[in-house]
């Protein structure tokens, strides 16, 4: 899979769900809840970004709470979230949902906010379009290979379930 | 060739494992068809139109293991709000047209509803959608967070979980009397850091570990979580096998790690020396001595959530608030994690006493800790709680969270600042 978009860098480590998505808006139509998505730190995020753009996030994004927080990240029609680690839950949460997360460790320095990059998960890198460079992405793990590729847990559900 | 010894967490995704294995490497990821699947009673009605709509499609009707879901309501429950209270209807009205046992909204939280009613055995393997899910390793079970995987475990009764590696945590020695198995708790997630244990499973072990008691081990594997570990565990002992004795009516196995297995990272505590400690403002490992922040004035004190929400935890606080009352300045609120904790608490005296120094006492469930309800802080009030993680933002936008022993914490209520317990012990 390949996209291509513009970069919003969110420097910070430990970026958590709670912080992605407050709690407080969790009850809210999906689009609702959008709309506040991240704004603790960048209270206009939601209302700068646009679809098909790229977040650049640091090490251990979305850890803590287990709520669906990526959701507010793909309503935003965000592309794909790069970052140095991710927090596990939200990691595999957000590969189950569609949303396509990339560990890439040395992201941080390598982009900055406006960038124009390309993610490449098949061949596992990212590139600067401005530049030409590369940095390696790092693989996915087993299963969650194919989950990514396919689209989400509910495609990769299906095609299991149409083989048998 | 000899194979490479293998840790009880493994032997136990093993034996769960969909077809069974003889061997698993770390990193691997096993189709496991677990003892019990929980959720929680969902906060959106929305998520549950898509999980409607996603079932269908895949043509499930019926859920594969209807006897081994289970629903919760514990995440702001009762309801607070009109928008909480349409959601939870509907989830509610899902679970029932399925015939999914849903615990009331006095029931407690999961993490200790699980192992309470004997659902959670040495042995067992646990899936509940909460990242505190570790907690539960305390019984000896393997007790995964789902991350990603809901969907296969409604249609299919069975998801995908990795072999994690593990590391182990071997903690020695004696506590001085004002400190506590939260304050050791806090230590080592003050030492080891968010990411100290980062998608491995963590076991804790040693003589400190052996000598403390069922209540103290659940607040130790809890924080696994703030680690960033998939899985908590302690090895069974006499002390497990006693508290599942009465709780666990079916037949279960204790798997033991092999002498030759190797950890990925081992990391030895002496907490004799150990002072009572704090987590402060705005990370779970942003650990720091009492002392440091003694004198801070707090706005609200609060005792309960899966970490700390214990008969324990309760009998401490109601030892130092006996015969005093709550700073006139300060809420001190107090969620028992269970309605057992709080019929407990409540025949043995101590919610009496509780009553008596001015606290306030709520239902059991997870209260102020998601920052739902029954707690939510203003912007620039400090709150000192033993609730699981102080992350900007989490009981109230704008407020700060101190983390400490619910010895610091009722200690705290009564002087209205953050105050060592070492005076009322």
């Amino acid at each position: 899979m390949k996209v291509t978009g513009t970069v919003w860098k969110f420097p910070q480590d430990d970026i958590s769900t709670d912080q992605i998505r407050r709690k407080i808006y969790a009850h809210l139509p999906l689009t609702e809840q959008a709309k506040h998505c991240l704004e603790g730190i960048d209270p206009e995020f939601a209302e700068k970004v646009n679809s098909g753009d790229i977040l650049v996030a640091g090490k251990n994004f979305g850890c803590g709470s287990s709520t669906s927080a990526y959701a507010s990240i793909m309503k935003l029609g965000i592309a794909a979230v790069v970052a140095e680690s991710f927090g596990r839950i939200f990691f595999r949460n957000s590969i189950s949902g569609g949303l396509l997360v990339i560990g890439c460790p040395g992201i941080l320095e390598f982009l900055t906010s406006g960038d124009r990059i390309e993610v490449d998960t098949v061949v596992g890198q990212i590139r600067n379009l401005a530049t030409g460079q590369i940095l390696k992405s790092a693989p996915f793990p087993d299963v969650l290979r194919e989950m990514a590729e396919l689209g989400g847990e509910k495609p990769y559900l299906k095609a299991r379930l149409a083989s048998k | 060739m000899k194979m490479a010894g293998m840790h009880a967490l493994h032997k136990i995704l093993m034996e769960h494992a969909k077809p069974k294995r003889m061997s698993v490497m770390p990193g691997e990821f096993l189709e496991i068809e677990p003892d019990v699947f929980a959720v929680g009673v969902g906060l959106n009605p929305e998520d549950l139109g898509q999980l409607e709509t996603d079932l269908a499609e895949l043509g499930v009707k019926e859920f594969p293991p209807r006897d081994k879901i289970f629903a919760f309501l514990d995440h702001g429950a009762p309801a607070p709000s009109a928008g909480i209270a349409a959601a939870h209807k509907r989830w509610l009205e899902f679970f029932r047209a399925r015939g999914i046992t849903v615990t009331d909204g006095g029931a407690g939280i999961s993490h200790l509803i699980l192992p309470e009613r004997g659902l959670v055995a040495p042995g067992t393997v646990i899936a509940l959608a909460d990242s505190h899910t570790p907690t539960m390793g305390a019984v000896g079970a393997f007790a995964a967070p789902v991350a990603g995987g809901t969907l296969s475990l409604f249609a299919l009764g069975r998801c995908w979980m990795d072999a994690p590696q593990v590391n182990l945590v071997k903690i020695e020695g004696r506590l001085q009397r004002d400190v506590f198995a939260r304050d050791v708790a806090l230590h080592i997630n003050g030492c080891l850091g968010q990411h100290g244990a980062q998608d491995k499973a963590v076991e804790f072990s040693g003589s400190y570990v052996r000598d403390l008691s069922m209540d103290m081990r659940f607040t130790l594997c809890n924080m696994g979580t703030e680690i960033g570990s998939a899985a908590s565990y302690i090895q069974p002992d006499s002390t497990t096998l006693d508290w599942v004795g009465g709780r666990v009516k079916k037949p279960f196995k204790v798997f033991d790690t092999d002498p030759d297995f190797a950890y990925e990272e081992t990391h030895e505590f002496d907490i004799s020396r150990l002072r009572p400690q704090v987590a402060a403002p705005h990370a779970p490992d942003n650990v720091k001595p009492v002392e440091e922040v003694e004198g801070r004035h707090v706005d609200q004190a609060y005792l309960g959530s899966c970490a700390s929400g214990r008969l324990e935890d309760i009998v401490v606080a109601a030892e130092i608030l006996k015969g005093r009352k709550v700073h006139p300045n300060v809420r001190f609120i107090v969620t028992p994690g269970s309605r057992e904790v709080l019929r407990a608490a409540t025949r043995l005296g101590y919610i009496e006493v509780l009553h008596e120094a001015n606290a306030i006492v709520t239902n059991a469930g997870c209260g102020a800790c998601p920052g739902l309800h029954g707690g939510i802080l203003a912007p620039g009030e400090v709150a000192i709680t033993c609730t699981t993680r102080n992350f900007e933002g989490r009981m109230g936008t704008g407020a700060e969270i101190y983390l400490a022993s619910p010895a610091t914490v009722a200690a705290s209520a009564v002087e209205g600042r953050i105050a060592s317990p070492l005076r009322y012990l």
